[in-house]
């Protein structure tokens, strides 16, 4: 009754894309029956049941009705999680050290080190097999794992960050730094831009610089969690690839504008106007270009792994999902499991085409058949991932102070990596 | 200058202003109308190619958009109109008593205006988690109320420090007490202070983000501005355009309660007119 | 006239509302400023840390002066911005012209828009792209495009207009209605007196709303000292910390490092800044009232 006086339009209006379901056992922020006695809350990003893409949610209402359909006396109450990962993270952390925590939620894979570390997480071995463990990328398998071998959480997707150009200005993909500041060089005197990436105050910035670091073989932390990034070897290996990104923008090979980039879809709109030659950008851009450009101009963009100093040093950052539980509740955990596994980390994966975490649930689907799966799988062998720790938030927020000061001729490249590094260990010690 | 030329250079302002104004605000329409495809395009293309209402049409079928919306209204307008009522009195006390006390005491709640919701957000949560009072839109209307009543206290002040004692000593010579002075005289001339108070708490309120964000969890209890991010869409595609028009659609409530109250406020101002 | 017992009595309600919900909030960060409490774990030992790594952090003078400025500028332009828009709607107001509602609620509706929409906004319109809106603009009239957000300098000037953009109109409702309660007896005697517009609007208009400009600086200063998420939207604080306020300070400290104490530390010290201004204000501003 409020709700018609409050919304008379949508009221007379109203069509439920869930209509086709029962209406009583999903709805916006419930699956199961509304008078289920067992409930469990589920934080969950807005990709996929609450997806504005009709064909997306539908496929994942019918996914989970037919998972809660072994437990009938069970309900799902959902809660959504909104795009401001560090503000959504620390949320959740506070409330879970209340005691008010979701039963179980998704956490995004930089972040989920603290959630380890502060030992809020119930163990999901029992709900996976040996074999599906053993299946799942090192990588992976080391950042979901604690020290006795707990499966803390499933690691559902994973990302990384290529180099896209365009192949009628840069026909063959650059290998090295060098490489690729020559065909930079050599888009701008085609009059375009050449080679965007993210340099603004935002996590892509560190996030899509460090596999440059990585290439080298740098660490951000030690074996206990101590960042050491200025420390020795490390010291170097920072400075080389800081020097990368700042010869790029002092020889004109990157506009200057590289420090206002705080978005990937700056990427599209420059690819789309025309004006961009190369962009380092995440795997998933390849569909948003598919979808975006006119067809004979796509056929101009391609992908490859990201340069490195030099051809046989690589890396690319890897990201992701992953989804844990806070229950004590077996059943919820059980449930909450399954969902990772069954729902997302196989038929949802091939359904939204996002990269799966293990090489056997690459070859279940035709989804990843396509030409750019192989380059991602090539790239994902030098897959690094951000270092599960608490300190890496601070990690990345000075590093992209780092790079902008450099990058707009504020600070050296040295004056800025001591800044970034004392700045780190100041808050290190407070951690 | 004739008022000829003082109408044309008012009309002339006016018109660089609202286009100042309007040309942010145009951007945002031009991508609640794009599709997705368009949207990619950003800035590099101001009027769409293939313009659609799509976007409109899928947030307002949107059930829960009409949930989100009435959240929004109830928690602004109860946290708003609260604020107002408990300001009132220590507003009139203010204007026109002198007491010892009174000038630290008017800065001791201005000073209050001062703690952002950012500083105190933590220890608010803990503090309304020992109460047992997280989850409820009561304890989100109490502390947009809170919020509020600094801001309204002065601002109503201002208002009453603007109708002559003169007014209500008369009424006091015909015998009226205090409370019927201020009841019958003084709040209605204060009525435009009244409505400016509640007006700037509303719309504060509108765009509060993070203590709703902090304090509320469950979907069916959010206001609009925490679940508009349910329209940010997924990321295989951008649903910028659905973000846009979810914007533009939440504004209308907000504009709506000002325009309503905006005419009440110059209908007093006229009435206080005739009579002075 | 009224006893002081009776007199507590009005002000009983703002009192139990703001102590309800603020006092022990308030005590808790001071608390907490002399901790070294983190989101991750429970305090564990009391002391000055918080307040000598917060203070002693080599970045602090310039994200004080970045607060400076951008309250500064803010300030000056969000009032002058605001009492423009009020005066030339009275003015219309008065000569029934057309379009003065619409102009209102234009510059309504920037306030209102949700904040999320405001990066996506600026971000266009200033994108320094070859496509950038402003930019395009400027070529199209012959002008050179502007680096609005690469360069430092004018990443902060960049900030103030959107923060101009959206928050005008608070200061546009204060003066309007102060406006609108001036006596218009005054401006009649002015009128037959012979004074000029100017001499209206400096002997009059500005005497008459001196109450209304001394609250809307107050709160204007107070609400811009504690905005960040404009500039978060826009620039993240960036290009390096050129844009990085102290506001922004707290909200990474907090929300990225888990640093509860430090934060704490520096939410301290917003207040005490907030507060000194406050002070300064109605200082100044009554002393020269009551000349």
């Amino acid at each position: 009754m409020r709700y018609a006086l409050a919304y008379p339009l949508t009221a007379a209006l109203a069509l439920s894309a869930s209509a086709a379901f029962p209406q009583d056992l999903i709805t916006r922020d419930r699956v199961g029956p509304a008078d289920a006695p067992n409930v469990m809350t589920f934080r969950l990003t807005a990709f996929d049941l609450y997806s504005s893409d009709d064909a997306t949610r539908e496929f994942f209402e019918e996914k989970f009705l037919a998972l809660m359909a072994d437990y009938p006396d069970w309900r799902i109450e959902t809660q959504l999680q909104t795009d401001n990962i560090g503000q959504e993270q620390a949320r959740m952390l506070e409330q879970v050290r209340a005691g008010r925590g979701p039963d179980c939620a998704m956490i995004d894979s930089s972040q989920l080190g603290l959630f380890k570390a502060a030992g809020v997480l119930s163990p999901m071995n029992a709900h996976f097999t040996q074999a599906q463990i053993d299946d799942l990328f090192p990588f992976v398998r080391d950042g979901v794992s604690d020290a006795e071998g707990n499966v803390l959480a499933w690691w559902w997707f994973t990302s990384l960050q290529v180099l896209y150009r365009d192949t009628s200005l840069v026909p063959d993909a650059p290998a090295t730094w060098d490489d690729l500041q020559a065909a930079a060089l050599t888009t701008v005197e085609a009059g375009r831009e050449g080679v965007l990436f993210n340099g603004g105050r935002w996590e892509g910035t560190a996030f899509d610089w460090l596999p440059n670091f990585w290439a080298q073989g740098g660490e951000l932390v030690d074996a206990d969690g101590r960042p050491v990034f200025n420390e020795g070897d490390n010291r170097d290996k920072m400075l080389a690839a800081i020097n990368f990104y700042k010869d790029l923008v002092d020889s004109g090979a990157a506009p200057s504008r590289v420090t206002t980039i705080i978005n990937y879809d700056e990427f599209n709109a420059a690819a789309a106007a025309g004006t961009a030659g190369l962009f380092i950008g995440g795997n998933w851009q390849y569909g948003q270009l598919r979808g975006t450009l006119p067809e004979d101009q796509f056929a101009n963009w391609e992908l490859s792994e990201l340069p490195g100093p030099t051809a046989d040093q690589r890396a690319t950052g890897t990201g992701g999902w992953t989804i844990g539980a806070f229950s004590d509740d077996p059943t919820a955990v059980e449930i909450c499991a399954r969902m990772a596994y069954e729902i997302y980390a196989t038929e949802g994966n091939a359904f939204q085409g996002l990269l799966p975490t293990s090489a056997s649930i690459y070859d279940a689907y035709d989804t990843f058949e396509g030409p750019e799966y192989d380059a991602f799988a090539e790239a994902l062998v030098n897959g690094v991932a951000r270092p599960g720790v608490a300190i890496y938030p601070e990690i990345s927020n000075q590093l992209q102070i780092l790079l902008g000061d450099v990058l707009s001729g504020t600070a050296t490249p040295e004056e800025a990596l001591d800044a970034a590094a004392a700045a780190v260990d100041a808050a290190f010690e407070r951690l | 200058m004739t008022p000829r030329i003082g109408d044309m250079l008012t009309y002339l302002a006016g018109i660089v202003l609202a286009a100042l104004f309007l040309m942010p605000l145009l951007w945002l329409v031009s991508l609640s109308l794009r599709t997705p495809a368009e949207v990619y395009l950003g800035a590099a293309r101001f009027i769409p190619e293939a313009p659609t209402l799509d976007n409109f049409r899928l947030i307002l079928t949107d059930r829960a958009f009409g949930t989100y919306l009435w959240n929004a209204v109830k928690l602004c307008a109860l946290g708003a109109l609260g604020a107002v009522a408990v300001a009132t009195p220590a507003a009139y006390a203010a204007s026109r008593f002198t007491f010892r006390g009174k000038g630290p005491l008017m800065v001791g709640i201005l000073m209050v205006q001062m703690i952002s919701p950012l500083v105190v957000i933590i220890p608010l949560y803990r503090y309304l988690d020992r109460l047992g009072l997280l989850e409820s839109h009561a304890s989100v209307i109490a502390v947009y109320m809170a919020i509020g009543v600094p801001l309204s206290v002065w601002l109503i002040k201002v208002g009453f420090d603007a109708i002559p004692a003169a007014l209500e000593e008369a009424a006091a010579i015909d015998g009226c007490n205090r409370a019927e002075i201020l009841l019958r005289i003084t709040l209605p001339l204060a009525a435009p202070a009244l409505a400016s108070a509640f007006i700037l708490n509303m719309i504060m309120g509108w765009s509060q983000f993070l203590v709703p964000f902090i304090l509320l969890t469950r979907d069916g209890q959010l206001p609009i501005a925490v679940a508009i991010y349910n329209f940010a869409g997924s990321s295989s595609a951008s649903t910028t355009q659905l973000l846009a028009a979810a914007c533009l659609v939440a504004v209308v409530p907000a504009l709506a309660a000002f325009l309503a109250l905006q005419r009440l406020i110059v209908r007093a101002i006229m009435a206080g007119a005739v009579k002075g | 006239m009224t006893g002081d017992r009776r007199i507590w009595l009005w002000f009983a309600p703002v009192l139990v509302v703001l102590g309800g919900v603020f006092l022990i909030p308030v005590a808790d960060v001071i608390r907490f400023s002399f901790s070294d409490a983190t989101l991750l774990r429970p305090i564990t030992g009391y002391g000055l840390d918080g307040y000598a790594s917060a203070y002693g952090d080599s970045s602090l003078p310039v994200i004080l002066r970045n607060t400076g400025l951008f309250t500064l500028l803010s300030v000056v332009s969000l009032q002058a911005v605001g009492l423009a828009i009020a005066l030339l709607l009275v003015r219309g107001d008065r000569r029934g012209l057309y379009g003065m509602g619409l102009l209102r609620t234009i510059v309504l509706a920037a306030w209102v828009i949700p904040g999320i929409a405001n990066g996506l906004i600026w971000q266009m319109l200033l994108s320094e792209a070859p496509f950038g809106a402003v930019n395009s603009l400027l070529r199209l009239i012959g002008l050179a495009p502007v680096a609005w957000l690469s360069d430092p300098d004018n990443a902060m000037l960049s900030a103030v207009i959107a923060n101009v953009w959206q928050g005008s109109a608070f200061s546009m409702i204060v003066f309007y209605a102060a406006r609108r309660a001036v006596d218009p007896v005054l401006y009649e005697a002015a009128a037959v007196d012979g004074a000029s517009p100017t001499a209206q609007f400096l002997f009059i208009t500005i005497p008459q709303m001196r109450g209304a400009i001394l609250v809307n600086t107050i709160l204007v200063t107070i609400q811009t000292l504690n905005t960040f998420d404009t500039i978060l939207a826009l620039t993240g604080g960036g290009p390096g910390r050129a844009t990085e306020v102290l506001s922004l300070n707290i909200f990474n400290r907090v929300f990225y490092s888990y640093d509860l104490g430090g934060g704490s530390a520096l939410a301290v010290l917003l207040l005490a800044i907030s507060m000194m201004l406050t002070l300064v204000y109605l200082a100044v501003l009554m002393r020269r009232g009551a000349r």
